[in-house]
């Protein structure tokens, strides 16, 4: 579609409110042509979470050593280009998911809840990390937070030992009794982030018309104003509110477009049938919606909990739960090992996308912390402990990287959960079973 | 508003106000059973009755009115003090009742509605399809309202930019699927089914002969081609559910009922994924613009009978507790037009373009959008329109002109004249000679506005607003025929979906999801169906324009086979639901022997006596008992043994004294319901205790065995139910609390519809005429 100079004029309102606009935190508040790492201000991370379903082989999981990371392990080793943004974590546990099951690694992953033992609707688990984030940055974004998966149906009813499918299916609790659904078509969640129109043009025309037509409401609702009595005119005076709050809208998406290359993704239409298809895209939307600051707080599980899918491309034809029940037979033991790495792999991918995507001043994953991991630590007995746990990116947000932290005893995982809430200005005084902050993982500069 | 009140009411008192001798005997009768509790020292429930004037009611009006309900409803005194003789408790509450309508008649008090209220998710998808013969479903393109005094339609006052955001996206699509221009590109739609669907027999809708499966009405933007994929349910193990049998299954793709397609769905070898069982499920298919009904359903294969040494389940959704047996269709994306040609032939466009610009000329071509564009908006924004205020939309049809064609140009004025306040907003605006605060009645367009959002939560038709532009709507008869013709519209179905959806609570079985180790036999198709019953049923009285009590006992109630099955009623089959008349050993009739109502009284694990006794004294008695004490802790659930009977384990609700003093007229209620389980199945025992004591009891009406009790109990007191549903379909009606200055106008409708026989008409058209409907007070 062609915008021709006409659709312009209606635009002056819009364009009178540049200068008061709020423009994406990391731009605005750095001073140009200034070192990240000095400025006194660190800016505030992005936060994103992975959850991958029925933990690890740890022999070929947990890096040698500690402190710096000089050797990654077989199983991290797709990492190796964002090595010096790694830190592994080793010896964390969730006490909260035990009696251990599959329900709880989930549920208590990011909540560091106890779930109660229930398969109707009075679940009740606890608002997870995440949430905590969204509601201090992700006010500003056009979607608080974003949660996505990969298996497409949610599950309905009773999933295993007595608990109601809620907990498989929901990583993200914006209360102790509000699971949110989480999305896997990415036509659906394309459309969350950029709306109906269906090409780049298409889109930009679409955001110009929705200012035309907020343009006109507004020019008619100001009509309507002098109609009324002036009690009346008080709530008309909450909607010019409104009026400006799209306004603002609107503008920092149009922001967002011109300062950024287009995101060159059409439409997705539907599911792709291969997992890595799919797990790909998931992860291009994610770098999408970041580097649109259409969002700041992102949960994605890559594989739900008790799940059977194959990878035969990868030379595991056999299902994957039944697989992780290994019993210590070397055979399944390599298997898991092999996922572990294949579903790794995706994320390195991911990484080094955020990591080339230029932000600010420095990259997009300079600019983002996500955290990578299972809840539970070896599958084969369900355990909670020695958990697989990544934390990686950050470098402008003062973290460290390239390094190992290894706990001497089983540390709540809560305690990195709380750190990582901490350096985006969620203070708590504890999070779940938490007892102590992850010492280490960010320069001692406060923000 | 209201603190101006007594003022108002103290300068007609003079007149009216009987000498005060009269009132003697009732401040006696107070003093002597009332104050013993509300005096100036205790002010039990913040009120004293000891020294206000019983001789002059108007100055204390919203006291009175509060006596007056207690004495109606015998709420007061509470069961464990000494009742007046009937005779005097009756003389003080006629005496107090006959002095405040007279009042209420020499100088009626309206209230204030809003004056601006945003159509709410409902309004705003009935009247898209009222305008543009188009079917939208709001609940995709708006998020839900938040309710005020029960309905959806109060709280519309605000506009959050969210919503704002809302309105904008909703706009923009319904304009373009009603022209349905050559310029948009390909979109998207993903219909899913309940995760809790049971897929295994027939579904209402598909042909005969085919199983499970989902049907939707879907508006194709243009003539085209279009991609539809179908997935698979799948288990928790990520294997499509209902494939352990080696045979293929067949699976049928339909549009308007017509087969399109069709798949064949093999079991995959042992070992496999089932990443690809469902990967072919996908056929690009033309079609014409407009609406379509899209289906896709499974052969039935004529399967002989489980042999089992239980009665077998009806649901079949998840593997744990019930596994599909067959399986199922979980989501229906659709995607396009690819290959478009626009839409010719549309009942949306056959309804916006009146005209059409015979020639490429820019003066015919603006004559006709101005045309077109003037039908609409008089429509929309249900008033005559103005030349000057087609400006506005001609600018965007101008504006897309350029861009396009005529056709673009009139998407875009519409999607402007969407978002104009006078379509999105009901204003209701002082006249200004009315004096502040004083009364007027409204214009005869702000009539047919209410009438027609009263009944059909929609915009006035075009004979309802001819009429009021006329100016002859205010007249009765006019009134009359006009609120007739609109029940007898098939668009009052609202009154069943939209009202008694939200006065009964149907809305809340969306959440109902009982314990499933408790109720395995519970699914979305029992739920859907539970809805359904009671909305027919509703509807049923009021289209046969029965008494309204007739809602509390009926011989009849309209079932399908799963319904059936569940209230243990025989000889019903197939997926479509019928009219059937009961037996009496069938234990099913009125609405409190309704599986919905049933259920969403009750807990995911057990029924509640305390939520049916609420229930019923607020629905249908007409005495909401308050809200809990804020301090005072719920009956710890675990304290009590579980296995006690309900009645035990309420006992302590009726020996605290601090809660006995609402759970004594509360729990009786209840339990007179607890021959009905948690999802509404019959039951004579309950657990190992025995047989079920179903003995209870109504405030001034006695004590009663069951439902039939309930029901006869309710049935004696026929003003306290109309005057109840009086009071919903007038907080529906005016999107305001019932305050108790409307009191007066609720009474006299119950009394007018006494020697009408209770008939829905004429309860409806006591609304319609009463005074808060048809007057407003200015601020």
């Amino acid at each position: 579609m062609i915008i021709t100079k006409k659709a312009l004029p209606r635009r002056t309102f819009l364009r009178g409110l540049q200068a008061t606009l709020a423009l994406p935190l990391l731009d605005a508040m750095i001073p140009a042509a200034t070192a990240l790492a000095k400025t006194a201000a660190k800016p505030v991370p992005r936060l994103g979470y992975v959850f991958v379903p029925m933990g690890c082989h740890h022999d070929k999981w947990i890096p040698e050593g500690e402190g710096v990371l000089r050797q990654l392990s077989p199983s991290l080793s797709p990492l190796e280009p964002v090595r010096d943004q790694l830190t592994v974590v080793t010896n964390l546990e969730l006490e909260m998911s035990y009696p251990g099951t599959h329900d709880t690694s989930n549920s208590g992953f990011l909540s560091a809840a106890f779930a109660k033992h229930t398969e109707s609707s009075d679940y009740h688990l606890g608002t997870t990390a995440d949430q905590l984030a969204a509601k201090q940055i992700g006010q500003d974004t056009q979607l608080p937070s974003l949660e996505l998966c990969m298996d497409v149906d949610p599950l309905a009813g009773v999933c295993n030992n007595g608990y109601a499918c809620v907990y498989q299916n929901s990583l993200s609790w914006s209360s102790p009794t509000t699971p949110l659904p989480s999305e896997a078509h990415p036509r659906m969640v394309f459309e969350r982030l950029f709306g109906e129109g269906g090409t780049p043009e298409e889109r930009r025309a679409a955001l110009q018309n929705r200012a035309s037509l907020l343009d006109s409401f507004s020019a008619d609702v100001q009509q309507l104003k002098a109609r009324l009595t002036a009690g009346d005119r008080i709530r008309v005076d909450q909607y010019l509110d409104s009026i400006r709050e799209v306004e603002r809208q609107i503008q920092r998406a149009e922001h967002g477009a011109m300062n950024n290359p287009e995101p060159d993704m059409d439409r997705p239409t539907g599911v792709p049938v291969s997992f890595a298809d799919h797990a790909r895209l998931m992860f291009d939307l994610q770098a999408l919606a970041l580097q649109g600051d259409l969002t700041r707080v992102i949960t994605f599980q890559l594989t739900r909990e008790l799940n059977n899918r194959t990878y035969p491309e990868i030379g595991v034809p056999d299902p994957h739960h039944p697989t992780s029940h290994h019993g210590n037979d070397p055979g399944k033991l390599e298997k898991i090992a092999k996922i572990n790495t294949y579903h790794v792999s995706f994320f390195s991918e991911f990484l080094q996308k955020l990591a080339a995507t230029p932000d600010g001043d420095g990259s997009l994953l300079d600019h983002t912390v996500y955290l990578y991991g299972s809840g539970i630590g070896n599958p084969s007995i369900h355990d909670h402990e020695n958990l697989p746990i990544l934390v990686v990116g950050g470098a402008g947000c003062g973290m460290k990287g390239g390094q190992h932290i290894r706990y001497a005893d089983q540390t709540p995982l809560a305690n990195l959960h709380m750190t990582l809430l901490d350096r985006v200005g969620v203070h708590l005084d504890s999070f779940g079973d938490s007892n102590a902050k992850v010492e280490n993982l960010f320069d001692e500069v406060t923000v | 508003m209201k603190t101006a009140l007594p003022l108002l009411l103290a300068t007609c008192v003079s007149a009216h106000v009987v000498a005060q001798e009269d009132a003697a005997p009732h401040r006696q009768l107070l003093d002597r059973y009332c104050v013993t509790c509300h005096s100036d020292r205790l002010e039990t429930a913040g009120l004293s009755l000891e020294d206000i004037d019983v001789g002059n009611p108007l100055e204390h009006a919203e006291v009175w009115e509060k006596v007056v309900r207690k004495l109606r409803t015998g709420t007061m005194p509470p069961p464990n003090r000494t009742p007046p003789p009937i005779e005097d408790s009756l003389a003080l509450r006629t005496w107090l009742e006959s002095n405040l309508d007279a009042a209420a008649e020499m100088q009626p008090f309206a209230g204030r509605t809003e004056s601006l209220r945003r159509l709410n998710r409902t309004e705003y998808q009935n009247a898209i399809r009222d305008l543009l013969a188009l079917d939208i479903d709001g609940a995709t393109l708006l998020p839900p309202d938040e309710a005020g005094h029960g309905f959806d339609n109060v709280n519309v006052g605000d506009l959050s930019p969210a919503l704002l955001d809302r309105y904008i996206s909703a706009a923009q699509r319904v304009s373009r699927l009603a022209v349905g221009t050559t310029l948009t590109s390909v979109q998207g739609d993903v219909i899913r089914v309940p995760a809790d669907m049971t897929q295994e027999d027939h579904m209402e809708g598909l042909p005969i002969g085919t199983r499970g499966g989902v049907v939707v009405s879907y508006t194709f933007a243009q003539d085209g081609e279009y991609d539809i994929q179908i997935r698979l349910a799948r288990n928790r193990g990520g294997f499509v559910g209902g494939l352990r049998q080696p045979e293929d299954h067949t699976l049928e793709l339909l549009i308007d009922r017509e087969r399109v397609e069709l798949f064949t769905i093999e079991k995959p070898p042992e070992g496999d994924d089932h990443a690809r069982v469902d990967e072919h499920l996908k056929a690009r298919i033309e079609v014409t613009a407009g609406p379509h009904d899209v289906g896709v359903t499974f052969f039935k294969r004529a399967a002989s009978l489980l042999e089992t040494e239980r009665q077998p389940l009806q649901s079949h959704f998840n593997e744990t507790r019930h596994p599909r047996q067959t399986p199922a269709v979980y989501e229906m994306s659709i995607t396009g037009p690819y290959n478009a040609t626009g839409a010719t032939d549309t009942p949306s466009r056959r309804r916006l373009f009146v005209c059409e610009p015979t020639q490429l000329s820019q003066s015919i071509e603006e004559n006709c959008a101005e045309q077109i564009l003037m039908t609409v908006m008089r429509r929309a924004y249900r008033r005559p329109v103005s030349t000057d205020e087609l400006n506005g939309p001609m600018e965007f049809f101008r504006e897309g002109r350029a861009e396009g064609d005529f056709d673009v140009g009139i998407g875009k004025a519409l999607s402007a004249l969407l978002m104009n306040p006078s379509f999105l907003f009901r204003v209701e605006s002082d006249p200004e000679e009315v004096a502040d605060g004083g009364v007027y009645r409204i214009s005869d367009l702000e009539l047919a506005s209410r009438l027609s959002f009263f009944l059909w939560s929609s915009i006035p038709d075009d004979e309802l607003l001819d009429a009021a532009i006329s100016g002859v709507l205010s007249e009765p008869d006019e009134l009359e025929r006009q609120t007739r013709r609109m029940l007898a519209d098939s668009r009052s179905f609202n009154l069943a979906s939209n009202f008694a959806g939200q006065w009964l609570r149907l809305r809340n079985l969306e959440a109902v999801t009982p314990n499933a180790r408790l109720y395995p036999d519970f699914d979305d198709n029992l739920r859907q169906a539970f809805r359904k019953e009671t909305e027919m049923f509703f509807d049923s009285v009021l289209r046969e324009d029965r008494s309204v009590v007739d809602l509390l006992s009926s011989d009849y109630t309209f079932l399908n086979e799963r319904l059936a099955k569940h209230y243990g009623i025989p000889n019903i089959y197939g997926s479509r639901f019928r009219r059937v008349s009961l037996d009496p050993v069938s234990k099913r009739g009125g609405l409190l022997r309704h599986g919905s109502i049933l259920s969403v009284t009750s807990y995911a694990t057990r029924t509640s006596p305390v939520i049916r006794g609420v229930w019923v004294l607020d629905n249908i008695f007409g005495a909401p008992p308050p809200p809990p004490l804020p301090n005072v802790p719920s009956l710890e659930e675990n304290a009590v043994a579980a296995n006690l009977p309900m009645r035990e384990r309420l006992a302590a609700h009726r020996t605290n004294a601090v809660c006995a003093s609402c759970h004594r007229t509360i729990d009786p209620v209840g339990f007179a319901l607890e021959n009905f389980d948690a999802i509404g199945r019959w039951r004579e025992h309950e657990g190992d205790n025995g047989l079920m004591d179903a003995s209870g009891g109504l405030p001034g009406v006695g004590d009663f065995v069951g439902v039939s009790g309930l029901e006869d109990g309710l049935l004696s007191r026929p003003d306290l139910f109309t005057g109840t549903l009086a009071e919903k379909l007038l907080t529906f009606a005016l999107g305001r609390g019932v305050e108790f200055y409307d009191a007066p106008a609720i009474r006299k409708i119950v009394r007018d519809v006494e020697s009408e026989g209770y008939r829905f008409s004429s309860v409806i058209l006591g609304i319609v005429n009463s005074v808060p409907f048809q007057m407003r007070n200015s601020t």
